[in-house]
C-alpha cells in the first residue's frame, strides 16, 4: 500500500520529537504506512529503552539513588517505564488525532487492558511474540473509522522489567525473563 | 354562510393567538425576559443558583443547535461543565479521566459507557432521576465495564455492582483516599493520633497568639521577641519568615496610622484594624475601601471614592486562591465569571422594539432561602444575600473563628450542624479557645468543610469551595481526618450515615473491608 501521507510523516515527527515541526516533505511517490509507523516506533522504543536503562536500571536498581513506582505522585517517585510510556502517548493524543499508540500485552497487569483489545490487536500479539524480530501490520475498522495498525514486539530490555512484572501480584504471567516478549507497542492512523 | 364567517374568525384567533404566543416565547428565548418557564426540570443542587443564566452551560446558539451532530452538541456541553469543574477533577486524579475513553484503544470502553461526556452520567434538569453526587444512571453502573472482578479478585466475588460506589470502598472520579497501595500503606494505627494536630490550621491559629503579644507597649518589639521565642521548625515556615521581614521593614500599621475620612474613623473599626492581619501587613483604610485611589492621603479623594463595604473583587486582589475558590463552591457561585449576564438588548435591528418588552433583568442575588436547603437553615435567615466575603468574615477582626463557627451555625440548622455542639470535635475547640490545647487541635465547621490545602505553588489557603471536599465525603479523608484519625478509622466513620449525622459523637457502627481485603492480597 502506497499512498500520500506527508501529513503524517510530519505529525509524526513534529510529535515524537516534541521540539516544533521541522519542513519535511516527502518523496512524490509518497511514503508508506508501515514505513511511518516503523519510524515513530524507533523513536518510542529508544526513548522507551533509554528511560529504562538510564533511569530505572540505573539511578533505581542498582545505584538507589531514586524509586520508581506505580503511584508516583504521592509517592514523589519517577513513573515506571510502562507508565512513561502512556504519560507520552496521552500527551501526543492531546496534540494530535493523527496517529495513535499504546502499549498492549496478552498478559496486562491492568486485566481491563486485555478485555478493550480489538482482534487485530490479538492476533498482532501473538504473532510478534511468535516471531521474534518480526512485526505485524494489518487494516482494521473501529468506531466506523478504518485503520493501519501496526504491531512492534516489546522486550524485556533490562532485568527490572521481568522481575518487577513477575512480582506484580496482579500479573498473570510470572516467569518472565531478560530478552522476553512482554506485550506490543500498537500504533494507529486513521486511513479516512 | 354565517357559520362559515363565524369559522373564518375563529381561525383568524386562532393564528394571531398563535403567532403572538409564539412570538412572545421567541422573544423570551432570544432577546430577553424572564425564562423560568423554559426550565424543563429542577437543576441539581448549585445550579439552581444560574439556572435562569441558561447560555452558562447551553454555550451553542440556535444554528448551531439545529446544523451540530448531537455529538458536537454534547462535546460543547462538557466544556461548558468543565469551566467549573476542571480544577476539581484534577485534584481528584480522576480514575476515569477522559483521555482513556478518547479514540480507537478507547472505543469498547465508549460503547460501554462514554465517559469522555458529562452528561453520560450527570444528565442535568431530571430531577427524577437523579441519585446523591448528581448522578443519573443507575447505581450498578460499574458493571458496563468491570463484570469480570467477581471472577479476578476472590475479595469481590458475589458484590453486587449496586455496592461499588455506595459502600465506602470506591469512587467512579476521586479514589486518592481508596487506592489499594495507599491503603496498605496506611493500614493500621491509633483511630486517634497520640498529637491530633492539623498542620496547616495549626499555623493559622497560631496568629491570635501573636497578636496578643502586640498589645504590648512597643509592639514591634513585642513581635521581634515572637518571631525570636518560636520553635526553629515553625521560623522556617514562609508565614513567619514574612512577619519577620515586616518587623525588619517597619510596614507594620498601628491605630494611628489609620487613613480614612473622618465619619469612618470609628474606635471600633480602627481597633480591631490596628490588631488585624491586614493592618500587619501594611493595609491601610483606602486599599479596601477606596482601591482607586489606595495609596492617596486626601482624605477628601478617598471619601468620595468611598466603598462602604468592599466587595468580593475587592478582597481577590490580595486573596485570589480563597476568592477564586469561593465562586467554585455554593456560597459564591453566582459570581464566578463564566456564568453568563444578562443579556444585552438589541440596539440596531428589527427586534429593537421588543427591547421594551424582552430586557432581561440582572438575576437578583441568590438567597439563603432560595436553596433547595432551604428547609435546613434557620428561617431567619432566608433572607440573608449569599455571594459577599462580608456575609461571613467580619473583615476587621483578627480572629477568623467566627467565619469558623458562628458565620456557619447562623444559616446552617440541620441534624448535623446542631450536633457538633454535642460532639468531640466541638470539646477540642472549646479547649483550644481556652488555651487549655495547642493551636490546631481544636475542629470547627471551616476545618472539615474548608480545609486548608495546598495549592500548586506550594502556599497553603483556605478553599472557600465547600464542595470540593464535601461529596463523595471520602474526599475529605486525606485533606482533613487523616491529620488526627487512622486512614481505616477516617473511611468508617465517613461510611456510617448514623455518625455522619450525630457529628462523629461515637465510633463507627460500620466497618468498611478495604483495607483488609488490600491486606489479604499482599505477597
Amino acid at each position: 500500500m502506497k499512498t500520500n501521507i506527508n501529513k503524517y510523516v510530519a505529525g509524526a515527527l513534529c510529535a515524537a520529537m516534541l521540539a516544533g515541526c521541522p519542513a519535511v516533505t516527502a518523496n512524490a511517490e509518497g511514503v508508506e504506512y508501515r514505513n511511518v509507523t516503523d519510524m515513530l516506533h524507533a523513536v518510542m522504543d529508544s526513548d522507551r529503552t533509554i528511560y529504562t536503562k538510564m533511569i530505572v536500571k540505573r539511578l533505581v536498581a542498582e545505584k538507589k539513588l531514586i524509586k520508581a513506582t506505580e503511584n508516583y505522585e504521592d509517592d514523589g517517585s519517577a513513573p515506571l517505564p510502562a507508565q512513561m510510556f502512556r504519560l507520552g502517548a496521552e500527551a501526543v493524543a492531546d496534540r494530535t488525532d493523527l496517529f495513535e499508540y499504546s502499549l498492549q500485552s496478552l498478559w496486562p497487569i491492568n486485566k481491563p487492558n486485555a478485555k478493550n483489545q480489538t482482534e487485530l490487536e490479538k492476533i498482532g500479539l501473538q504473532y510478534v511474540a511468535d516471531n521474534i524480530g518480526e512485526n505485524f501490520y494489518g487494516e482494521e475498522e473501529i468506531d466506523g473509522t478504518e485503520y493501519f495498525t501496526a504491531v512492534y514486539a516489546d522486550i524485556a530490555v533490562a532485568k527490572v522489567c521481568a522481575d518487577c512484572h513477575n512480582a506484580h501480584k496482579d500479573s498473570p504471567r510470572t516467569d518472565f525473563k531478560l530478552g522476553d516478549v512482554m506485550g506490543g507497542v500498537v500504533i494507529r492512523i486513521p486511513l479516512d | 354562510m354565517s357559520f362559515l364567517k363565524k369559522t373564518w374568525v375563529l381561525w383568524t384567533v386562532w393564528g394571531l393567538g398563535s403567532l403572538l404566543a409564539g412570538g412572545a416565547l421567541a422573544g423570551i428565548l432570544f432577546v430577553g425576559g424572564p425564562r423560568s418557564m423554559m426550565l424543563i426540570g429542577e437543576t441539581t443542587s448549585a445550579h439552581k443558583q444560574f439556572e435562569l443564566a441558561c447560555e452558562s452551560c447551553h454555550t451553542t446558539g440556535i444554528v448551531e443547535n439545529l446544523t451540530k451532530s448531537p455529538k458536537k452538541l454534547q462535546k460543547a456541553m462538557t466544556k461548558a461543565c468543565l469551566t467549573c469543574h476542571k480544577d476539581e477533577k484534577k485534584v481528584s486524579n480522576d480514575s476515569h479521566p477522559t483521555k482513556k475513553f478518547r479514540g480507537a484503544k478507547g472505543a469498547k470502553l465508549r460503547a460501554a459507557l462514554n465517559a469522555q461526556q458529562c452528561g453520560t452520567c450527570h444528565m442535568e434538569h431530571t430531577p427524577e432521576i437523579t441519585r446523591a453526587n448528581a448522578v443519573t444512571l443507575p447505581r450498578d453502573l460499574c458493571s458496563a465495564c468491570h463484570q469480570e472482578i467477581g471472577e479476578e479478585r476472590a475479595t469481590h466475588k458475589g458484590l453486587g455492582f449496586e455496592t461499588c460506589a455506595s459502600s465506602g470502598c470506591h469512587n467512579f472520579h476521586d479514589n486518592t483516599a481508596l487506592y489499594e497501595s495507599l491503603l496498605v500503606k496506611n493500614s493500621g494505627g491509633d483511630w486517634l493520633k497520640a498529637s491530633p494536630v492539623h498542620a496547616h490550621i495549626a499555623h493559622g491559629r497560631a496568629v491570635p497568639l501573636l497578636f496578643a503579644s502586640l498589645s504590648d507597649q512597643d509592639p514591634i518589639k513585642a513581635l521581634e521577641d515572637f518571631v525570636a521565642d518560636l520553635p526553629e521548625s515553625s521560623k522556617e515556615q514562609g508565614a513567619i519568615d514574612k512577619l519577620a521581614k515586616l518587623v525588619d521593614e517597619d510596614k507594620i500599621l498601628k491605630a494611628g496610622d489609620a487613613i480614612a475620612p473622618a465619619a469612618y474613623v470609628t474606635a471600633d473599626a480602627v481597633g480591631k484594624w490596628s490588631s488585624s492581619a491586614h493592618a500587619l501587613n501594611g493595609v491601610n483604610c483606602g486599599a479596601c475601601h477606596a482601591p482607586d485611589v489606595a495609596q492617596s492621603t486626601d482624605l477628601s479623594e478617598l471619601e468620595q471614592n468611598w466603598i462602604e463595604e468592599p466587595g468580593l473583587t475587592v478582597c481577590a486582589d490580595c486573596h485570589r486562591e480563597q476568592a477564586k475558590t469561593f465562586t467554585y463552591g455554593k456560597h459564591g457561585m453566582s459570581l464566578h465569571p463564566k456564568i453568563s449576564k444578562p443579556r444585552k438588548p438589541p440596539t440596531d435591528n428589527p427586534l429593537l422594539a421588543a427591547v421594551f418588552l424582552f430586557e432581561d433583568q440582572p438575576v437578583p442575588p441568590f438567597k439563603v432561602g432560595d436553596s433547595y436547603l432551604a428547609p435546613k437553615m434557620h428561617k431567619e435567615a432566608h433572607g440573608r444575600e449569599l455571594g459577599s466575603c462580608g456575609t461571613c468574615h467580619k473583615p476587621h477582626d483578627v480572629d477568623l473563628k467566627d467565619a469558623a463557627v458562628e458565620s456557619c451555625v447562623g444559616c446552617h440548622d440541620d441534624t448535623h450542624t446542631r450536633n457538633y455542639f454535642k460532639s468531640p470535635h466541638y470539646e477540642a475547640w472549646q479547649a483550644e479557645l481556652a488555651g487549655n490545647a495547642e493551636p490546631g487541635s481544636g475542629v470547627t465547621c471551616a476545618d472539615c468543610h474548608m480545609p486548608k490545602i495546598e495549592g500548586r505553588g506550594g502556599d497553603v489557603f483556605t478553599t472557600h469551595n465547600q464542595n470540593a471536599y464535601f461529596r463523595p465525603n471520602e474526599k475529605m479523608i486525606r485533606p482533613v481526618c487523616m491529620s488526627c484519625h487512622s486512614l481505616d478509622f477516617s473511611i468508617d466513620a465517613l461510611a456510617d450515615p448514623n455518625l455522619v449525622e450525630n457529628n462523629f459523637n461515637g465510633r463507627p457502627a460500620v466497618h468498611i473491608e478495604s483495607i483488609d481485603w488490600a491486606l489479604s492480597r499482599e505477597r
